[in-house]
Order: structure tokens, then C-alpha cells, then sequence
């Protein structure tokens, strides 16, 4: 039960951070957890650099540059894992 | 230095009524505070004023030439008196202005290589009914014109005597704003207003009885080298006499000291060529993170110069940004003009009108992060190893916030734009700025697409109109440059022109009557910088503006030279938010004023505007967005609202000059 607990918060904040950060310049899309980013047109090149910065300082991990692949950023859901993994 | 102005109506018996000529003046007043003058005569009417530097009890406009042809004139050549000893005769003024009308009516257009300097004019000759408009090379002074209904033609300095002559509406041009938040600049001839052109640097345009006979430039920056490289010693000689040319006034001369190398050297051969106590003036900022007053006041002390410091805080942003927009007559990327308008505003007040600064040198000789950018970014695509060694090896030279260390901003970096592509140099920094043009309302976009564009308008850096323009007017030569001569032509032509030395320059020194002088941009220390192996511009380990640095070793404290460069900036975000905001700041972003502009999405705004309120809009691409935001609410306010009319109080005093052919003749 703990684990589902983190993982609800970590999804909960991510959410919270990508909404506050990225959708507001995007008013009619709903995010669902496994929409792409990148195919939705909500975070661009230069959003991942602040998406990837904001993982590394919030949850203490250090992201290397090859770790930076839709698998492990492209989705809200894959956000999630990659930080579980992790952290 | 001077404002200057007028109307030529296709009808040749058309008369420009007195009154419409001082609403011209009184809205160029700030460019002349000296003083004014007209001519005017069938069909036409010319406005001068004035800014006296050169033969100050003389020397008023509009000129008229021993051969009746008439000249306004805004800006110096700094070598008359040589052009004046080599056309010999009798002068009636000391004024670089009638050495420029003497030399237009004996060769015409053939004399404009011939000048050195930086000037904008207006020449009419009456027979012919022909007026030829000039910009000086580099654009540092504005010129500014629009086409009449009736096949007339109205120019100025500024748009807003275009507006305040009542021959011109203010309405803007998406394009042309487009362009301010995809290369931080509108690109002559566009402006950010539909129906005003501008000049490009090095343009001239000639009308001739009723319509544009001739649009074409008389100087553009050329790359292809010579093939004798210039000794070393060459520089240091060519720079003190361009110096030395630019503190020729008859009035006193002070120069602007940022801390940095290029106005650091300035200000030292200024005072090697100056007979007397120098005066530099400065911008130092409450937060440390912006200011280099130490830097200034060590330049200031090893020198001996008088220096004064103008302390620019949060509250001094906010208050001057209205009157900046004014000026600059576009919308904004940045609040960095406005400290350099508070710089102007204590230079005025401390008696000095005209002032030396180190603009251009960045350009000329690779000084910008910009050109190690490119260069690491060319490198990648061949030995993607080195590159990203090299990178760390640099940042602790770059200015970049800790964000931009990441890995995934070396990602961005090294993945933005491939090096065949002719805006190679710039992809990181459009695709940056594009995050402005998310904001757009979703019609605006749609307007602005052309095909390339995604429908949500967010696809910063895009193929974009802009763009496209861009690159279709790149010089056939440029596919011959290398990358980092390709950089600093678009450095020149995107930045420096439509931006530097427009809203961040002129425009800012002006509204005070103040005149800046460059002397990096005398076009014979272009030629010299271009002659320079690259090398001796960005020279081993990418160390910037090598062949500068070797000369300022002799001039300047050990540590001005060695110090990494720092980029002037100013505050954003910080100045429009908290208890210190003014009130217009809320007003102008709300969502009604947001709509009576129709550019901007006010849904996506408040999202912003709650970053910001929450402290949480830190990034440079939010500061970017806000101020382009807002400078363009208050642009539209301050041009293109309701009752804009009477902005600028006619000019009601008595004319220095008037040459009236016209009197006589009913006023329309």
C-alpha cells in the first residue's frame, strides 16, 4: 500500500507541475496519464529542459543525458515510473 | 544630432500647411531640443530639429545648397573637416550637415562612400521633384517613411511624426510583430506598424515626382576576406582614430562605461585623445546578479576619469518602461533598454550630449556566447566527444543559469538546427524566443501561419513567416561564409540594427537628446574585423575577441581584461510584480485590455500572470514572454488607442529657420 501511496503522490505533484508549468499555454487539451508530450504539443524542447530540471532538484536524482528518451520522459505515466525507478 | 522630418505630395502645386509642420516638430522635439526649423514650397515641406554638436550658433536646418536643392539632416560624419578642405570654396556654417548638401549636389549619390559616420537624411531637390532618402551603414540612425493616398511620400525619424502629421494612421503590422518575437526585431523596411517602412542600414530610396523610383542599398556587410590579414599593430591605430574622430564636437564629450572590454577600451583611447577630464557614466543595479559597478569603478579609477553611477532597482524598471515603449515605438523581449533611457536621463543632466560607447565590438569581433555556441554546435556534428568536452570546459565562462548546465539542455543545444541550415547560428535562440508566439490568440496565429506552422501555434521556432523572409533575402555571398561569419552577419542585420541600436539605443539616448557614438562601427574597423583570421577573433580555447584583448592588455587593469564576459541584462519579471508594481501593469494585462488589442490569448496570459504573481516565472523564456506581453499592450495603448490624438503638443515656439516658398499660397 505505500508504494501505490508514493506512486499516487508522485503522480499527483508531477500533474500538478506539468499543469501549472506547461498547460496553462495549452487551454483545450485535457492530459490524460498516457498522452505524449511531444505529440500533443504541450512541452517542446526547451520544456524538457525545465521538465528534467524539475525532476532532478524535486526527487534528488541525478538524470543522464542518455536517460533522456520518451520512454522515461515522453508521458506522464512514464514520468512516473522513471522517478519510481529511481529514486 | 537631430530629429528630422516631411511631407511631398504628388500634386506639385499642393501646399503642407505651417500648422501640420509644427505637429511634425513637436513630436521630434526630444531628438532636438535645441531648436527647430522648416522649409517648405510647392508641394512640399521639410522639418529640422535640432540638436546642436557642430557649429552651435550656426548651422540650423533645412539647408539649402548654392545650387537650391534642400537637405535635413540627422547625425555626424565625422570627417568633414577633411571633405571640407578637399571641396575647398566658401562655407557659410562649421556644420558637417553643409559639407554633406556641397558634396550631394557636386557628385550626388557617388559621395556617400565617402562618409564616415552615422547619419539618416533627407535630400530634396525641387526641380527634378525628386527627395532621396539615406541610412548611414549600419542603421544607428532611424529614418522611417510611409506613402501617401495620393502618391506622396511622408518620412521622419521616428513613426510618431509620421502619426502626429495626420497624413498617417497607427495600426499595427502582425508581421512586422511577428518579427520582434522571432528575431527581437522588426527587419526593414518592415516596422512594427502597418504602412510605416524603414530604411534598411546602408538604404537609400529615392521618389521622384509621385511614386518610389529606386530602393536599394548603398552599403551591406561583406565577409568575403581580403587576403592580407592586417598587421597587429593595425587595430590599435585604426580604433584611437576612430576614437578620436567621434570626440570631434564642439560640445563636451563623456562615454558609456558598462564594465566590460569594448566600452572599458573606449573610454581609455578617449581619454588618451581628450584635452580634457573625461566623464563616464555608468548603469549600476540594486541586484548584484545584473550589476558590474566594481568592474566600472575600477576602469573609472585606473583612467581618472569623472564618473558618475546611475542605481537602477526594481521600481525604476517598472516606472521608465511605459516611456521606453514610446520611444522604442515597438513592442519589447527585454526591460534592458530601460536603465540605458535612465543612463541618457542623468547624462542629460549632467550637461553631456553626446557619448562614445563600445556597441558593435561584440559583432565585429565574436565577443557574444553566440559565436562559441556555434562554433562548439558545428563541432558536434563531427566529434560530438570534443564537443561536449569542450562545453564543460566553458561554463564556468558562460552566462548561463544553472538550469542550462543539465544534461538536458546540452541535449537542446547540440540538437538545435543542423549546420547546413543558414540559421544555424540562431536556431537556439528564435526556438527560445518563440515561446512569445505561444501566447498568440488562436486567430492570430492562424492569420500569421503559413503552411509549415501547426495549427496550435505553439511550435516555437517553426517555419514561420518570419522566417521564411529572412531567409529569402540572405545576400547570395552568405553561402560562402563560414558558420561564425554567417552568425555575425545575422548578428548584425537581426540584432544589432533592429534592436541595439534601435529601442536599446538611439531610441533611449534620443529621448533625452543624447547622441551615441560607436567607434567600433566606423565601417574601416568592419573592413579590419573582417579581414582578421578567425583565429584572432575567437581565438584558442574560444576565448573571445582575441585581437581586442591583446590591445586592451596595454590599456586597462589586468583584471577588466581577464574577466568572463557578462551579458547586459536587466530584471523582467521582478519589476511588474509585488507591492511595488504600478497599477497600469494590472490593468494592461487584464483580460479585457488583452482583448480590445486582440494579440494575445488572455487564458494563456492569466497562466503566466499567475507564474509570475507566485514567483514561480523564473525562467528567461517566461521573462521574455511577459515583457513581450506587455510592452505590446502598452505599445498598442500608447499608438493605436483611443486618444492618441494631441500625444504630441504641436511645437508653438518660433521656427530658427524658415524658408518659405509657399507663403502666399492658400495653406490645405
Amino acid at each position: 500500500m505505500g508504494d501505490t501511496e508514493v506512486g499516487t503522490g508522485v503522480r499527483a505533484e508531477l500533474r500538478a507541475y506539468i499543469e501549472e508549468a506547461f498547460l496553462y499555454l495549452h487551454p483545450d487539451v485535457e492530459l490524460r496519464d498516457h498522452d505524449q508530450f511531444l505529440e500533443l504539443g504541450v512541452i517542446d524542447s526547451l520544456g524538457f529542459v525545465e521538465l528534467v530540471e524539475e525532476v532532478q532538484t524535486r526527487y534528488g536524482i541525478a538524470v543522464d543525458a542518455l536517460e533522456i528518451t520518451e520512454e522515461n520522459f515522453g508521458s506522464l505515466d512514464a514520468l512516473v515510473a522513471f522517478v519510481e525507478r529511481r529514486r | 544630432m537631430c530629429g528630422v522630418a516631411g511631407i511631398v505630395r504628388a500634386d506639385r502645386d499642393a501646399v503642407v500647411a505651417e500648422e501640420v509642420l509644427r505637429g511634425i516638430a513637436g513630436a521630434l522635439r526630444h531628438r532636438g531640443p535645441d531648436g527647430w526649423g522648416y522649409a517648405r514650397g510647392p508641394g512640399y515641406g521639410l522639418v529640422s530639429t535640432r540638436l546642436a554638436i557642430f557649429d552651435v550658433p550656426g548651422g540650423w536646418q533645412p539647408m539649402r545648397g548654392p545650387a537650391g536643392t534642400l537637405l535635413v539632416y540627422n547625425g555626424e560624419v565625422y570627417n568633414h573637416p577633411e571633405l571640407r578642405r578637399e571641396l575647398g570654396g566658401a562655407f557659410a556654417t562649421t556644420c558637417d550637415a553643409e559639407v554633406v548638401l556641397r558634396l550631394l549636389e557636386r557628385e550626388g549619390l557617388a559621395a556617400l562612400d565617402r562618409l564616415n559616420g552615422q547619419f539618416a537624411f533627407a535630400w530634396w531637390e525641387p526641380d527634378a521633384r525628386r527627395l532621396t532618402l539615406v541610412r548611414d551603414r549600419f542603421g544607428v540612425r532611424p529614418l522611417h517613411w510611409a506613402m501617401l493616398p495620393d502618391g506622396g511620400i511622408a518620412f521622419a525619424s521616428e513613426a510618431k511624426a509620421l502619426f502626429a502629421s495626420g497624413e498617417v494612421a497607427a495600426a499595427p503590422d502582425l508581421a512586422g510583430i511577428d518579427e520582434v518575437f522571432t528575431t527581437w526585431g522588426a527587419r526593414a523596411p518592415r516596422t512594427a506598424f502597418a504602412g510605416v517602412a524603414q530604411l534598411p542600414p546602408g538604404g537609400l530610396l529615392v521618389w521622384e515626382d509621385g511614386a518610389v523610383v529606386a530602393q536599394r542599398t548603398w552599403w551591406a556587410p561583406d565577409y568575403d576576406a581580403s587576403d592580407v590579414a592586417p598587421a597587429a599593430d593595425d587595430l590599435s591605430d585604426l580604433l584611437a582614430d576612430a576614437v578620436r574622430l567621434r570626440l570631434r564636437a564642439d560640445v563636451p564629450v563623456g562615454t558609456y562605461l558598462s564594465g566590460g572590454l569594448d566600452s572599458s577600451l573606449i573610454t581609455a583611447l578617449a581619454q588618451q585623445a581628450s584635452d580634457h577630464e573625461l566623464r563616464t557614466f555608468s548603469v549600476a543595479f540594486h541586484d548584484a546578479r545584473y550589476d558590474e559597478r566594481a568592474f566600472q569603478q575600477q576602469v573609472a579609477t585606473a583612467l581618472g576619469t569623472r564618473h558618475h553611477v546611475v542605481e537602477v532597482g526594481l521600481c525604476e524598471i517598472a516606472d521608465g518602461f511605459r516611456a521606453v515603449v514610446a520611444h522604442a515605438e515597438t513592442p519589447l523581449i527585454r526591460t534592458a533598454p530601460v536603465p540605458l533611457y535612465l543612463l541618457a536621463q542623468a547624462t542629460r543632466a549632467h550637461g553631456i550630449t553626446v557619448v562614445a560607447t563600445g556597441e558593435g565590438a561584440d559583432e565585429l569581433f565574436w565577443g557574444y556566447d553566440l559565436f562559441k555556441e556555434t562554433a562548439l554546435r558545428e563541432l558536434h556534428a563531427r566529434e560530438p566527444g570534443r564537443a561536449e568536452a569542450l562545453l564543460d570546459e566553458l561554463y564556468p565562462y558562460l552566462d548561463v543559469p544553472a538550469e542550462r548546465r543539465g544534461p538536458a539542455w546540452k541535449r537542446f543545444f547540440f540538437e538545435a538546427g543542423a549546420p547546413g541550415d543558414p540559421l544555424f547560428s540562431h536556431q537556439p535562440r528564435i526556438t527560445a524566443t518563440g515561446i512569445v508566439r505561444a501566447f498568440y490568440r488562436p486567430e492570430v496565429a492562424a492569420a500569421l501561419a503559413s503552411g509549415a506552422v501547426p495549427a496550435n501555434g505553439a511550435a516555437a521556432g517553426a517555419a514561420s513567416a518570419a522566417l521564411a523572409r529572412l531567409r529569402a533575402e540572405l545576400p547570395p555571398a552568405f553561402a560562402r561564409w563560414s558558420a561564425l561569419e554567417r552568425a555575425a552577419y545575422l548578428e548584425l542585420t537581426t540584432l544589432l540594427a533592429p534592436n541595439l541600436l534601435a529601442a536599446q539605443g538611439d531610441r533611449v539616448a534620443m529621448a533625452h537628446g543624447v547622441e551615441g557614438r560607436f567607434p567600433f562601427l566606423d565601417h574601416r574597423v568592419f573592413a579590419h574585423s573582417v579581414a582578421l583570421p578567425p583565429e584572432r577573433k575567437l581565438g584558442p580555447g574560444l576565448r573571445e575577441k582575441a585581437e581586442l584583448r591583446a590591445l586592451a592588455e596595454r590599456l586597462l587593469p589586468r583584471a577588466v581584461v581577464e574577466r568572463p564576459k557578462q551579458p547586459y541584462r536587466a530584471p523582467e519579471v521582478a519589476p511588474f510584480f509585488g507591492e511595488h508594481a504600478p497599477e497600469w501593469v494590472a490593468e494592461r494585462l487584464e483580460a479585457r485590455a488583452l482583448d480590445d488589442v486582440g494579440i494575445f490569448d488572455p487564458v494563456r496570459v492569466a497562466g503566466l500572470l499567475r507564474r509570475c504573481r507566485s514567483g514561480k516565472a523564473n525562467g528567461f523564456r517566461e521573462g521574455m514572454a511577459l515583457v513581450g506581453i506587455l510592452s505590446t499592450q502598452v505599445w498598442h495603448e500608447r499608438f493605436c488607442g483611443l486618444g492618441t490624438a494631441g500625444a504630441w503638443p504641436a511645437e508653438r515656439s518660433e521656427p530658427r529657420v524658415r524658408l518659405d516658398a509657399a507663403e502666399g499660397i492658400t495653406s490645405r
